[in-house]
């Protein structure tokens, strides 16, 4: 009875990662509990229904969680704990989508009870048809992600076994030429295609978008891929064309310049939630071909609208890609049943240590304001204190300072505030890239920066999504979406993708002192560090004290 | 004890029965029902009839197991007295009935001498085999009348039920029956009760029935054996009542006699004997080790959860709700602040109650809030103090269940608050975990095996409470949102009050750590094993010291980690986790606890008079790891700001424009003991309160004034708040407490004494001659019961003497009708109404003579 785990009581496991028996027991615990936390000698995972129906849609059964649970515990697992967690997982898989080849769609129970207690449910009424027998019911094809996000919010998750089709086929081939796909994607690429649908979560930088083309070559039918933005979108056509037996001509990009339909579609999730008295204008899209692969890139950031899309399209295979499951708005429940449960899952910490993602070092700069600035502060409108904190002149020197200390290497600062990083980039000598700079224009300014043209890069919140800069190795942040931690962690993405010569990362947080700035970043930090990303706190004054000397 | 023995002619009354048995037997009797044992019955007559007082007798029917009751029953509805042989028949039915299972019936044949015995013992049964008599009260009890028809489902006999037809027609059913005449009433009867006793007759008459009419003697057979009938009955129906197998009751009922009834289940008084006690049953072996670990487990959380409620009321708990209780709202606030559901949270309050450890203060404004007793529990080795919580339950008439409930008045039942006692509590937990002990350890059973044997042990006990306690109840179900399981529980939650108890106690039992996964701990044993004479400490230190090993060992070290946090992989020593507790917030607890550092905590612990470099040296020592960067600078940076702003304590300050003054009082030696500060040039702050203050000023000669309260600063360090010295509420048992083995002796032996002083031979005193005229007859209230009782039996009146509640005398000439709880009812002559009597406050009785009684 010295296992590595801990049970606690409010459903958290506590792994000691230094315990001899660790590793084997991160294996199982894997599958149901969730990494919420993994500093540097205890991780914190997570049991939640969410986490054990994944589980079980994966062919775990309760009984080796439980088992997984005894074995490893330090301490007797509460009984209750046990009980709850054999009671949650049979909830999955009582109710069956399946193809009835009478009556289409039908949901069958194997437990009646269930069946009538949610077909007394006001909300799933409608979206049933006729009893065919006191087992099954028969649905509509097209409430199939209607009812599945429903019956999961009463507490019954459906297990999808309807099937998909196949899409119009198009051939598509990986070219590994020179390059293979790497172990852990090789190894989400199949457990998603044994899956059917699902989401691949998966750290910034560890290649998310071969993982996509694996997803393609597997299918060999045509596929929609839906991004973030049109820079991430024409980073997918260029990452495919190269990667892949698809040429320029088969790539459409569908977005707001731009509305190409190919048997490879990549569309901009902004181009679809373009509303135009009061409908969707361009959501023919999904119909516009037999699309026999969606794609969702950043399914995190997945906004609202496309869930409601992503309801009618249950009959497709749906790839999610996602750094982290965690979103902000809390609809990680709507992935499951919309998208699908997930199916691949690799710490960051582990991919960096096999060497695919640079160590990185994660350095706090705390500026003390000057006493103007702090009674300035002090009198600011409550709105405004963030945004005042975050742009003083302090805080503006010791970024200056820092550029200044690395110069000559690859530096990114990034920012929230528009002014604010305007004027960086004057002082700084450097571009500055926001929200009104043409993609033409970003395109080359980041090529530039990716051939060594331009060593130091000033960016807005623009490039918060799947932009691609390989050479960046000091990411400055001066500012941000107040405490998002979904945004720190893709700003510490855009400097872990391996350097060429293993140079080691730097990102900086550039934070005032005893404000509201402070708090955020302790906010945002303890993402960061909950990831294992232990960070430094460093006095600004102690820096440029360095520098002077 | 078994059959009697020839050697003693056969007793006439239960007295000279009991005056035969030896005193083990009857130690045995007052130790079964200890309620005939108070107060100390004088001599063995009054034993007896105690004994059969219908109070007394109701209490020991209760108390018999389903079997025992059914031989009762059985014996209920037998001829008194009763052969040995017919009783068995009875209850086996006959030896060539088909449909009945053979080896049922040797069962009941082999365990029908222990259900006798345990009948004799209780002295409700007495006689020799050939001549069984049930106790007279308990007959009435349990013979089958209109209004209450017996649990056999059988109905009066031949004689009873035609006690009120003509002799005409008695003499048609007897013909018609195929039976000669009779020259009157009596004799028909006994022929038709002869007739429906022979087996083959009766069979044979039965054969020419129309087959409706077996219908209908098929639904009557295994009772209600009543049955409507319209004023023209149908031709089947006419058969039977012609030929008295149905007898008319009232002028639409019929019923089918008992006889006849006996012949149709082929003599047997019950459809289903129960002789064996129902198995426990789909038995789960689980590994003894792992039971133990997981109560030991469970019984580690139970204390970490009392102390923690004891830490969140450590400043005053809750308002005291006038009508007595915690009030909803913060039950639930108690149940957040625990982290568990409602009910779990009003058990661990009944159960911090019953130890004692909690109580309402009883101030003006009443709250709660932990007793003196807590203090010195909360020092004990975690063992002891599990013991004391465990001792505590076992022994508790409280029942946390109960909580949230309505009772019968429709008011909601509030934790901590009245009302929640249910006497069979203790006797019902200590029997669960029996059940259990009783099984090899680390077996577990289904609740229902244990709740069926709980309700064949005392059948009626269950059945007769389950009315009070009807209100709804929503179950004891786990507090986790398992929905479905809650409805399933609901679903088969059973209502008697017994079976509810049995259930809570088995959840409980769980929630304590007496039990592990359904099985009884190996520290539990220990418990319960107790002899019931024996000191309990002696039982209570073997407990402690089996669950000891099982306890996880405090822990002197955390692990901190740069995300500011800290993570104690187990207990931790009470000075460290207090000392952690102070510097961080508790994020997550279970069998390790994961503390938070915040600058809002870092904060709290220099508020505590740490410093910084404290804190550091502090987190140094009790860490495996090396202190992260960012908790190092996290300390640092929030002393750094740590008190730049000022605040001080001050009882009381002394304000004046002229500095000079206030120099000249700083300068005074005699100002010393007032603690005074200078904290701006017109301003001193002193430590002494603001009368003492004015008072040492007088002393030194200056004329100071008060000022009002208003921008005094008083800090008063709020002060742990504590009941006065409070005992734990008393346990309120059904009934008298159980006599030990000497007040059962000394009582056997005063009432064999007292015996022989009754029955012994004297010649007759001139007290024994009749009262003077005009005097008040006197007699012991033992003669006073048994003489009106003996009234009440035979129909003859009787002399009384009577004082009144205003203690005015008098003399009556009463009947009595019935004898019952200390109260006589009767007919009053001299009224000439019915009055009830207190017996206690009749003075004597005197028969009259025969001629007076008319």
């Amino acid at each position: 009875m010295n296992g590595p785990l801990i049970v606690q009581s409010d459903k958290t496991l506590l792994l000691e990662v230094d315990h001899e028996q660790a590793d084997a027991c991160r294996q199982v615990i894997a599958p149901f509990a969730e990494l919420e936390r993994a500093p540097e000698h205890i991780h914190t995972y997570r049991v939640t229904p969410l986490g054990l129906w994944n589980a079980r849609a994966a062919g775990h059964d309760a009984e080796q969680v439980v088992d997984a649970l005894v074995a490893y515990s330090r301490y007797p697992v509460p009984h209750a704990l046990l009980v709850d967690i054999a009671e949650t997982m049979s909830r999955y898989g009582r109710l069956t989508l399946s193809k009835h080849p009478a009556h289409g769609l039908v949901l069958t129970t194997t437990d009646r009870p269930v069946l009538e207690e949610i077909l007394r449910s006001k909300k799933v009424q409608p979206l049933v048809g006729a009893r065919i027998d006191p087992d099954t019911v028969a649905v509509h094809p097209s409430e199939r992600g209607q009812i599945k996000q429903t019956l999961l919010k009463l507490g019954w998750p459906a297990e999808d076994l309807a099937g998909y089709v196949d899409g119009e086929a198009h051939p598509i081939e990986l070219a590994e030429d020179g390059w293979s796909l790497r172990p852990y994607q090789q190894q989400a690429v199949e457990n998603f295609w044994h899956g059917g649908s699902g989401v691949v979560v998966l750290p910034c930088g560890a290649g998310k978008t071969l993982v996509g083309a694996g997803a393609m070559a597997e299918a060999k039918a045509t596929t929609l891929i839906l991004v973030t933005n049109t820079v991430s979108a024409r980073q997918w056509k260029h990452e495919l064309v190269k990667r892949t037996s698809l040429t320029e001509d088969e790539i459409g990009e569908y977005s707001g310049t731009k509305k190409e339909i190919r048997p490879v579609t990549i569309a901009t999730y902004q181009v679809l939630t373009t509303k135009r008295k009061g409908v969707y204008p361009h959501l023919e899209l999904f119909d516009s071909r037999d699309w026999g692969l969606v794609v969702y890139d950043e399914v995190h950031l997945l906004p609202a609208p496309v869930f409601k899309f992503t309801a009618d399209l249950q009959a497709r295979r749906r790839l999610g890609l996602t750094a982290t499951l965690v979103r902000e708005d809390g609809r990680e429940s709507d992935v499951f049943s919309l998208i699908g449960p997930k199916r691949f899952d690799a710490p960051w910490k582990e991919i960096e240590a096999q060497g695919y993602i640079a160590p990185a070092d994660c350095v706090e700069v705390r500026v003390n304001l000057t006493d103007s600035e702090r009674l300035a502060y002090a009198t600011a409108e409550s709105d405004e204190k963030y945004r005042f904190c975050a742009t003083t002149a302090s805080k503006q020197r010791v970024t200056e300072a820092l550029v200044r200390r690395h110069a000559g290497e690859q530096t990114l600062v990034i920012g929230q505030y528009i002014d604010q990083l305007d004027e960086l980039g004057e002082h700084l000598d450097a571009p500055v890239i926001k929200g009104d700079t043409s993609n033409a224009q970003r395109e080359k300014l980041f090529n530039a920066f990716r051939e060594g043209e331009l060593s130091v890069l000033v960016v807005s919140k623009v490039a918060n999504f799947s932009i691609d800069l390989p050479e960046a190795t000091v990411a400055i942040q001066v500012s941000g979406t107040f405490g998002s931690r979904q945004e720190e962690a893709q700003r510490l993405g855009r400097v872990l993708r391996p350097k060429a010569d293993g140079h080691e990362a730097r990102f900086y947080s550039v934070v005032a002192r005893d404000t509201i700035d402070q708090d955020f970043a302790a906010h945002r930090q303890r993402f960061l560090a909950e990831q294992g990303y232990a960070y430094r706190i460093v006095d600004a004054h102690e820096l440029l004290a360095d520098e002077g000397a | 004890m078994g059959r009697m023995s020839g050697s003693h002619p056969s007793p006439r009354t239960l007295a000279e029965e009991l005056r035969n048995r030896p005193d083990d037997d009857l130690s045995a009797l007052l130790r079964s029902r200890p309620d005939l044992l108070n107060p100390v019955p004088s001599d063995l007559t009054q034993l007896a009839t105690r004994a059969g007082t219908r109070a007394s007798v109701v209490r020991a029917v209760e108390r018999l197991d389903a079997f025992a009751l059914q031989t009762a029953e059985a014996l209920a509805v037998a001829p008194d007295p009763c052969p040995y042989d017919t009783l068995a028949g009875l209850m086996t039915g006959d030896e060539e009935a088909s449909g009945t299972d053979s080896a049922l019936r040797a069962a009941v044949r082999g365990r029908l001498p222990d259900a006798l015995a345990a009948l004799r013992a209780q002295a409700l049964v007495w006689g020799p085999d050939d001549r069984l008599r049930l106790v007279r009260t308990a007959r009435e009890l349990l013979t089958p009348s209109a209004t209450r028809p017996s649990p056999t489902g059988l109905g009066p006999t031949v004689a009873e039920a035609a006690a009120g037809m003509s002799p005409g027609r008695l003499q048609e059913i007897v013909t018609a029956a195929g039976l000669p005449t009779t020259p009157d009433p009596v004799t028909a009867v006994a022929a038709l009760t002869s007739l429906f006793e022979d087996r083959e007759a009766m069979a044979a008459l039965l054969d020419d029935a129309p087959a409706e009419s077996h219908a209908v003697l098929d639904r009557l057979v295994w009772g209600p054996p009543y049955g409507a009938v319209t004023a023209q009955p149908a031709p089947h129906l006419r058969w039977l009542l012609d030929r008295g197998v149905l007898l008319p009751v009232g002028a639409r009922n019929v019923v089918l006699p008992r006889e006849a009834a006996l012949h149709l289940r082929a003599g047997r008084a019950h459809r289903a004997p129960e002789p064996e006690p129902p198995a426990l049953a789909s038995a789960t072996a689980r590994d003894p080790e792992m039971v133990d670990r997981t109560a030991a487990g469970q019984a580690f959380t139970a204390l970490a959860t009392i102390d923690e409620l004891l830490k969140e009321w450590d400043l005053g708990g809750p308002p005291v709700l006038r009508a007595g209780g915690l009030s909803v709202r913060d039950l639930k606030r108690t149940a957040t602040a625990l982290d568990t559901g409602v009910h779990t949270a009003a058990f661990w309050l009944e159960l911090a109650y019953a130890a004692g450890l909690i109580a309402s203060d009883g101030e003006a404004d009443e709250r709660y809030a932990p007793t003196p007793a807590a203090e010195d529990w909360r020092q004990l080795p975690a063992e002891e103090r599990w013991v004391r919580l465990a001792a505590a339950w076992l022994a508790a008439t409280r029942t946390a269940g109960l909580v949230g409930t309505a009772d019968a008045k429709g008011r909601t039942l509030a934790a901590l608050g009245p009302h929640l006692d249910r006497s069979p509590a203790p006797e019902v937990r200590r029997r669960v975990l029996a059940l259990l002990g009783g099984l090899p350890p680390g077996t577990a059973v289904p609740q229902d095996a244990v709740l069926a044997r709980l309700r064949w042990e005392r059948p009626l006990r269950g059945a007769a409470q389950a009315t009070p306690d009807a209100a709804p109840e929503n179950g004891h179900a786990p507090d986790h949102n398992a929905a479905q399981n809650a409805a399933h529980a609901a679903h088969a939650a059973p209502q008697d009050l017994r079976s509810r108890i049995a259930l809570w106690s088995l959840h409980e039992a769980e929630l304590l750590g007496l039990t592990g996964r359904g099985a009884l701990a190996g520290h539990t044993r220990a418990l319960l094993n107790a002899a019931p004479d024996a000191d309990p400490a002696h039982a209570h230190r073997a407990t402690a010291a089996a669950l000891a090993p099982l306890l996880p060992t405090p822990l002197d070290h955390v692990l901190l980690q740069a995300d500011l946090t800290a993570v104690a992989p187990g207990p931790l020593e009470r000075p460290l986790a207090d000392a952690l507790e102070l510097l961080a917030d508790v994020e997550s607890k279970g069998g390790a606890t994961v503390y938070r550092f915040t600058p809002g905590s870092v904060r709290r612990g220099l508020d505590a008079g740490r410093s910084a470099a404290d804190i550091q040296s502090f987190l140094a020592a009790h860490s495996r790891t090396p202190v992260p960067q960012p908790l190092a600078y996290l300390i640092d940076d929030v002393a750094r700001r740590h008190g730049v702003l000022r605040i001080g304590a001050a009882s009381a300050y002394v304000r004046c424009d002229d500095d000079a003054l206030l120099n000249e009082i700083m300068a005074d030696r005699r100002a010393d003991g007032l603690r005074l500060r200078r904290l701006a040039p017109t301003v001193l702050a002193a430590q002494a309160a603001p009368d003492a203050l004015l008072e040492g000023l007088r002393a030194m000669g200056y004329a100071p004034a008060a000022e009002s309260a208003e921008g005094d600063v008083v800090i008063a360090r709020a002060d742990a708040h504590r009941t006065p010295p409070r005992t734990a509420p008393a346990p309120v048992p059904d009934g008298p407490p159980a006599p030990d083995t000497t007040l059962l002796e000394a009582a056997v032996r005063a009432i064999r004494a007292g015996d022989l002083a009754a029955t012994a031979e004297r010649k007759p005193g001139p007290e024994a001659a009749a009262p003077a005229p005009g005097r008040l007859p006197r007699t012991t209230s033992a003669e006073t019961l048994a003489t009106v009782q003996a009234a009440a039996l035979t129909n003859s009146a009787l002399w009384i003497g009577y004082v009144n509640a205003d203690g005015a005398a008098s003399q009556r000439v009463i009947a009595p009708v019935r004898v019952e709880g200390g109260f006589v009812t009767a007919y009053d002559h001299t009224a000439d109404e019915v009055r009830t009597y207190p017996l206690h406050r009749i003075t004597g009785v005197s028969e009259l003579a025969d001629d007076a009684a008319s």
